[in-house]
């Protein structure tokens, strides 16, 4: 391409996005590591090496390109690891890794449709590895029959603290007879999170619109359905999902009527499955609703947009 | 939300500061002794005046049609990023200014000037002095701030509809540097044969307003300065860096450049990259349009639409959303094509 202007480039550039968001997430991987395992943190590289690892060999392959460097599926697939339980064994992350990478994130660059990788690898594993994705911890207790630990927390009316609830340790009887920690790893430090989003957001590397479109519907919703809107935003994978989920660009509307619409959608499917129904990681299903809304959203904010300039060129 | 344009050049020129380093013309046209709607578009005409803001639109046409105008703005905002030449023909040559001021004012019956100028506390004290019957309006600092759709927007309240133009809300918006060119010619007999520029080098920190000669090679302005300008490292920008082009060495200086500036090839270089659909380009348009589906749909040929001429229309390609696109998609050139399909 031959230079024209503009001859300044603003912002940050694409390439160093994923490696942003990927450091962003070893913050919250760290403090896991700290702790509760040790290891975690260097699965969750291994993971992103084999995301990148799959990239490259998908590259060389199809599009005869040598690309050593593919941040897009390594974060990707650090994410995955990081939104599952710690207890997920190698096998069934291989092959989730394989097929959001080859089946779902590389054939689609270039469409208006595209489905948030993480969440794709996540609904392959709920569906071909249904219990190894509800394997929270090691109880000692002789049955627990629960999606979430949320749901635990819920059913019992267990009182978290609210320190337990912002920073994640949680003491006490009930790590002793359940050993748990509230949720996935990457979900267990909400406030870290918020943190890391804002800072994200300032960056550039993520658009705010939907995730605080998101985050207030999903409250509004839940505080309809007679439910605890703090609660229920600071437990599970809510703010986890807003930072690093719901804001991913690649999958989201790019208007910013469109963003904030998808955010609602987003907001409110998540708040309503996890009312209404049984199923287990309603995130899951909220945020591929709304990536398949994205593209009627862009077209029709488009359109909008363009009719209202119409009207207005044609008002005396 | 608009992104501010971030030069990170070390200083900008000092707009105080404005060198003549060639010899100043002699008169060469006996003025005009009465002002009035129908001698004034002619004499534009006849010193050449067309629009040095940039556009290049002839003056005497754009007088006629303001005719019945009741204000006139002097646009000072000065676009371009990096750039500070209007300022310095504010700060310098006041006279010269405030004449054409009054007469292009004259001309059209308007009876309020305002002065569009940057919002520097600084300046507009320092102006206050210069232009005391002049009403001074001050805008953002973010580009393209200048702009005169958005110079209406702020002026009247609303966004004026797509292709409208100001003298139909009664208002004629003119350049600093036209109405100076406009005052030089009243005042001293000198047509348009001048033309005040910035001229930088950002990475040798080198940084000058001057006023030079139309048609003056480039060439010569980076002698005479000393640039050390290699065609292998550096480009030549007329005009700017958002919308400015690449000059070649033996170009001339044009009346409606802005600036001249020596550009490492290597900042100024765009290597395209697949969308990420960040929504950058949308958040960052000035008019709230939606510049990649507007591209998309100039490559893809889907350009019968309502919706799409409606977008395409309002849109003057001002390259923000170039600029700001993470993966250098070449959005204004697509944007440009898409102006044709009109």
């Amino acid at each position: 391409m031959s230079i024209a202007s503009p001859f300044i480039k603003i912002g940050s550039r694409s390439s160093a996005m994923a490696a942003w968001a990927l450091l962003a997430l070893l913050v919250p991987a760290a403090l896991y590591s700290a702790l509760y395992d040790a290891s975690f943190i260097w699965r969750l590289i291994g993971y992103a090496l084999l995301g990148m690892s799959a990239e490259t060999i998908y590259t060389l392959i199809f599009k005869r390109k040598r690309r050593l460097v593919c941040m897009g599926s390594g974060f990707s697939a650090a994410l995955l690891a990081a939104s599952v339980p710690n207890s997920m064994p190698f096998l069934p992350m291989l092959f989730a890794i394989l097929f959001m990478v080859w089946v779902v994130k590389l054939p689609m660059v270039g469409l208006p449709l595209r489905f948030n990788t993480a969440m794709i690898g996540r609904l392959f594993l709920m569906l071909v590895y249904p219990a190894a994705v509800v394997n929270w911890g090691t109880p000692t207790a002789d049955v627990i029959s629960t999606a979430t630990p949320q749901e635990l927390y819920h059913s019992e009316g267990f009182q978290l603290e609210w320190g337990e609830l912002l920073f994640g340790k949680i003491d006490g009887v009930w790590e002793g007879l359940f050993l748990l920690v509230p949720g996935s790893p990457g979900e267990t430090f909400p406030v870290v999170l918020l943190l890391l989003g804002g800072l994200l957001c300032w960056k550039g590397i993520t658009a705010w619109r939907t995730p605080v479109a998101f985050l207030l519907t999903f409250c509004a919703t839940t505080w309809l359905c007679g439910d605890s809107p703090l609660f229920n935003l600071f437990s599970a994978a809510t703010i986890f999902s807003a930072v690093f989920i719901v804001s991913d660009p690649v999958s989201s509307p790019m208007s910013k009527g469109g963003q904030i619409a998808c955010g609602v959608i987003i907001g409110v499917g998540n708040a309503l499955i996890r009312h209404f129904t049984y199923y287990t990681e309603a995130i899951v299903y909220a945020v591929l609703l709304g990536n398949l809304c994205a593209p009627a959203l862009d077209r029709l904010a488009f359109e909008l947009r363009g009719r209202r300039l119409n009207r207005r060129s044609r008002a005396p | 939300m608009l992104r501010r344009v971030k030069i990170d050049w070390a200083d900008l020129p000092d707009p105080r500061n404005l060198e003549a380093p060639y010899p100043p013309p002699e008169r060469l046209h006996p003025g005009l002794n009465e002002i009035n709607a129908e001698t004034f578009p002619a004499f534009l005409d006849e010193i050449g005046l067309v629009g040095m803001g940039g556009s290049g639109f002839p003056t005497a046409a754009k007088i006629s049609a303001a005719l019945g105008a009741h204000t006139l703005v002097v646009n000072g905002v000065e676009c371009e990023p990096g750039v500070t030449i209007d300022q310095a023909v504010l700060l310098n040559q006041a006279l010269w200014v405030a004449a054409g001021a009054h007469a292009s004012a004259k001309a059209v019956g308007a009876t309020h000037i305002i002065l569009a100028v940057k919002n520097d506390p600084d300046l507009v004290s320092e102006l206050r002095g210069l232009y005391p019957d002049f009403e001074i309006a001050t805008f953002s600092e973010k580009y393209p701030a200048g702009a005169e759709k958005l110079i209406l927007k702020k002026l009247t309240g609303k966004t004026p509809p797509p292709g409208a133009r100001p003298h139909q809300f009664g208002y004629l918006v003119q350049n600093v540097v036209s109405l100076r060119a406009i005052g030089r010619a009243l005042v001293d007999g000198v047509p348009v044969i001048e033309r005040p520029l910035t001229l930088a080098m950002p990475s040798t920190g080198f940084y000058k307003n001057i006023i030079v000669p139309v048609g003056v090679p480039i060439r010569e302005l980076v002698e005479r300065h000393e640039l050390p300008y290699d065609p292998a490292v550096h480009i030549l920008s007329n005009s700017g860096l958002m919308m400015g082009r690449e000059a070649a060495l033996d170009d001339p200086v044009e009346k409606t450049t802005l600036s001249i500036l020596v550009l490492r090839r290597d900042t100024a270089w765009r290597d395209e990259r697949p969308c990420v659909r960040c929504g950058a380009c949308d958040a960052a348009c000035p008019l709230g349009l939606n510049p990649f589906t507007l591209a998309e749909r100039v490559r893809k040929g889907k350009t019968n639409s309502a919706a799409f001429k409606g977008q395409m229309t309002e849109c003057f390609l001002c390259g923000v959303c170039s600029a700001v696109c993470p993966s250098d998609i070449p959005l204004v050139q697509t944007l440009e094509k898409g102006k044709q399909c009109l």
